[in-house]
């Protein structure tokens, strides 16, 4: 098998300097658009079509969440590690695109690969 | 597919749009007057509870006058080829949780302008609502009289937070009025606090998820009252639009309604008909935001008791938070066109039918 096989096949995204922590920059691709976040440790990228409604995922907040507690405290925390999509504000994790409330409910990600000043997403064709 | 969304909020960047409309006293008033926020917010006697996000669509971010409708064409309007979007304005309803009820005419009046100048030329698909303040009916009546007649004009609208509920006689004058121009009267959620009776019967909620699913609350209030009192005795071609109050409670408090009526109609001698036949000719209700079980057909087996074919009406409450797709509302398919589109043309007369026509063929 040739290296060519198993290399995943990577798409441009965008230049990093156009992406900032906690503003992602939505990009098309193809026919698709997709949200690119700088976290504080890496790059993440997800459909820019919520898993609940088909909302616009990628252009709400990004936040951090309360912890769920066992009495009224308010504990902020992962601040900068969750999008709460546009339309309906249902909280996604950035880095698996797990939805909080259900972890079966998932958006879209795709592994981001950074080379110099640019980004790739290994996207199946 | 005939698109008709009842419920399109036309939002705007400032309260200071209301001042070309407003007469001298109460422009100041609302320049220099005691207001519930910062410098350009609108008057109103405020409500108990907060959303924590705010209660727009993060992706709705209009910064100028023009923003806002240049945005809700592109992500609106046009991305779902909608026919009719009837403009339901946005902080106007809450004019009626003030107790000063001749500021509240003056604000609402200002609004209706405002609207039939800046708004219903901007695009043909506009039709418009009229605001009032229904804490002074003969004050509303009277604007319902005022702008009435106006060709894009198709309903007048009231918050559903109220001082009593809207079948109270108090409050005939304003069907009397939308009966002689012949407009539905609707309410749309909101208008709590202030003057108005709080959200929910038994006392204030905390938070914003826990009142939003209790907005059914006043809805069923003034379903009862309106149908007890007689209005549609009185005015049997009114037609009642309840907006963005849900809908899958409509069958069971039927239920419960009929049966009562059926051992103490001698209360309410005037009733001919029963209360769930009054509300099948009478009343309508758009569907957002509609419940979503885990299984949707629990939902339409519910809404077929309401004859949902027939009686709801579509809305997607742009650009709200809780905002519903044309292209992702859980209706059973058969129903499409006619919660869609259709069934509106028999409330909004002045909505050209031709145009449907032509989309359903």
């Amino acid at each position: 098998m040739s290296a060519a096989a198993t290399a995943p096949a990577l798409t441009f995204a965008c230049k990093a300097a156009q992406v900032a922590v906690g503003k992602p920059t939505i990009v098309t691709i193809g026919r698709i658009r997709v949200g690119i976040f700088q976290l504080e440790d890496g790059y993440a990228a997800l459909l820019n079509i919520c898993p609940h409604r088909a909302g616009h995922l990628c252009e709400g907040p990004v936040s951090g969440t309360n912890r769920q507690t066992d009495k009224a405290e308010f504990v902020y925390e992962r601040a900068g590690e969750i999008i709460r999509c546009a339309w309906h504000g249902w909280e996604f994790d950035i880095r698996s695109g797990k939805c909080l409330v259900d972890e079966k409910l998932r958006a879209r990600t795709f592994p981001v690969h950074v080379d110099g000043d640019d980004i790739y997403l290994e996207m199946r064709r | 597919m005939f698109i008709v969304d009842t419920d399109v909020h036309n939002y705007w960047s400032s309260a200071e749009v209301l001042l070309p409309y407003l007469e001298p006293y109460w422009r100041d008033f609302l320049v220099r007057g005691e207001k519930p926020g910062p410098r350009g917010s609108f008057p109103h006697g405020h409500r108990p509870w907060l959303h924590p996000e705010g209660f727009s669509r993060h992706d709705i971010r209009p910064e100028t006058e023009d923003d806002n409708y240049l945005i809700m064409k592109e992500k609106h309007l046009d991305l779902y080829d909608i026919d009719v979007a009837i403009l339901t304005a946005d902080e106007p309803l809450e004019a009626s949780t003030l107790a000063n009820y001749h500021y509240a005419n003056a604000l609402v009046k200002a609004y209706n302008d405002y609207m039939i100048d800046w708004w219903l030329p901007k695009d043909n698909r506009f039709k418009g609502s009229i605001i009032i303040s229904p804490t002074d009916p003969h004050g509303a009546a009277a604007e319902i009289r005022r702008l009435g007649g106006h060709k894009d004009i198709v309903q007048v609208l009231a918050s559903h937070g109220s001082q009593r509920p809207y079948g109270d006689p108090f409050y005939h004058p304003i069907y009397e009025a939308c009966a002689e121009v012949g407009l539905p009267f609707a309410i749309h959620f909101g208008g709590q606090g202030g003057v108005n009776h709080n959200a929910i019967a038994s006392g204030p909620t905390a938070y914003y998820w826990e009142t939003h699913a209790l907005l059914a609350q006043p809805a069923m209030t003034h379903v009862v009252s309106m149908i007890s009192n007689g209005v549609f005795e009185k005015y049997p071609d009114l037609y009642f639009v309840v907006i963005e109050c849900g809908v899958s409670w409509v069958p069971s408090l039927m239920w419960r309604l009929d049966a009562n009526f059926k051992a103490l109609r001698k209360e309410t001698p005037w009733l001919k008909m029963l209360p769930s036949e009054y509300c099948r000719r009478n009343i309508r209700f758009s569907t957002q935001p509609l419940e979503q079980p885990q299984n949707v057909r629990h939902l339409w087996e519910t809404l077929e008791h309401m004859d949902g074919q027939n009686t709801l009406l579509f809305a997607s409450d742009y650009p709200h938070w809780d905002f519903d797709a044309p292209t992702n509302l859980h209706i059973p398919p058969a129903w499409r066109d006619k919660v869609m589109g259709l069934n509106a043309l028999e409330v909004y007369k002045r909505i050209e039918a031709p145009a449907a026509a032509a989309r359903v063929a």
